[in-house]
């Protein structure tokens, strides 16, 4: 047991609107690009809930246990992952370390060019998206599900 | 957030206009956020993520609204170093200010016991839930406009 507050039960108006937000980003994305940026982030934040849940999804939508396992080393993972995924894992990997540094324009710039404007847009949205799951499942401490 | 952001200068992406789906949400939570947590307190958590974020449009709004709200100068000019300041903030600033930056630097680790508990000392469970509310959805706004790059509007 964690002995944190469960937000769902003491600020529910919360929980639904950020579950609100999370379809909302959800929109004309790819959901397996989707569960890529979902776990990296997670990784990022060490949201053992948000990642046990996530690989989880991933291998339920087909993607392989080799894209899984090289996933935090991405960039030295020549020919695993697409141009696409790529440029949303730099992404995403920017948005989730604002504490370091900015969004950098080289890696703006490189999604920019593999993903139309509506498409940038859900990127970022996800990204940010995973990134208040991971605040919420981390610091209520969200009990992990025995499998 | 009252200013109308689909209007303003983004130097990248107009995401507000590509992604209406997400403003809607976005104001929906942080409405949600609002509620039962003073308006002062509020601005605190949200100038100081912000802060750490660098996320230059959030700390001129919200450096602004806190001024609104009669937060005083001094203790906007402390903020970054509340920790030192003594009894300047109160004990609930502090500890939600603990929590706020333990919430927003997961990079660098956890949320511990310690911060969590002294938190869960001196708020309600539901005061409690609404600070964490507030610490996630300042850190998604963080998240877009750094993304996109607002600019801070010209005074």
């Amino acid at each position: 047991m964690s002995g944190r507050i469960n937000l769902n039960r003491v600020s529910p108006e919360v929980y639904e609107a950020v579950v609100t937000l999370n379809a909302a980003a959800s929109k004309d994305l790819d959901p397996e690009l989707a569960e890529l940026i979902k776990i990296r982030a997670s990784q990022m934040n060490h949201c053992a809930f948000c990642l046990d849940m996530h690989s989880a999804d991933a291998r339920k939508r087909g993607i392989s246990e080799q894209k899984l396992t090289l996933l935090p080393a991405w960039e030295e993972a020549e020919g695993i992952f697409t141009e696409k995924e790529q440029a949303a894992l730099a992404l995403t990997e920017e948005m989730t370390d604002l504490t370091r540094r900015h969004v950098s324009d080289e890696v703006y710039a490189r999604a920019a060019a593999a993903f139309s404007e509506r498409e940038l847009g859900q990127v970022i949205a996800m990204a940010l998206t995973i990134n208040a799951w991971n605040r919420i499942g981390v610091t209520t401490r969200l009990p992990l599900p025995k499998r | 957030m009252t200013t109308t952001l689909d209007n303003l200068p983004a130097t990248r992406l107009k995401i507000y206009k590509t992604s209406p789906e997400l403003y809607d949400a976005m104001m929906t939570l942080s409405n949600a956020a609002a509620k039962d947590i003073e308006p002062e307190l509020g601005e605190l958590i949200k100038i100081r993520a912000s802060q750490i974020n660098h996320c230059a449009f959030c700390l001129d709004m919200h450096t602004r609204d806190a001024r609104k709200h009669g937060v005083s100068d001094q203790k906007l000019d402390v903020l970054a170093a509340w920790e030192e300041a003594g009894d300047l903030f109160t004990e609930r600033e502090r500890a939600a200010l603990a929590l706020t930056e333990a919430v927003t630097e997961l990079g660098n680790g956890h949320v511990s016991d310690e911060v969590y508990a002294r938190a869960a000392a001196v708020f309600t469970e539901r005061e409690l839930g609404q600070v964490i509310a507030m610490a996630v959805t300042i850190n998604a706004w963080n998240r877009i406009n750094v993304t996109i790059r607002l600019e801070p509007p010209r005074r």
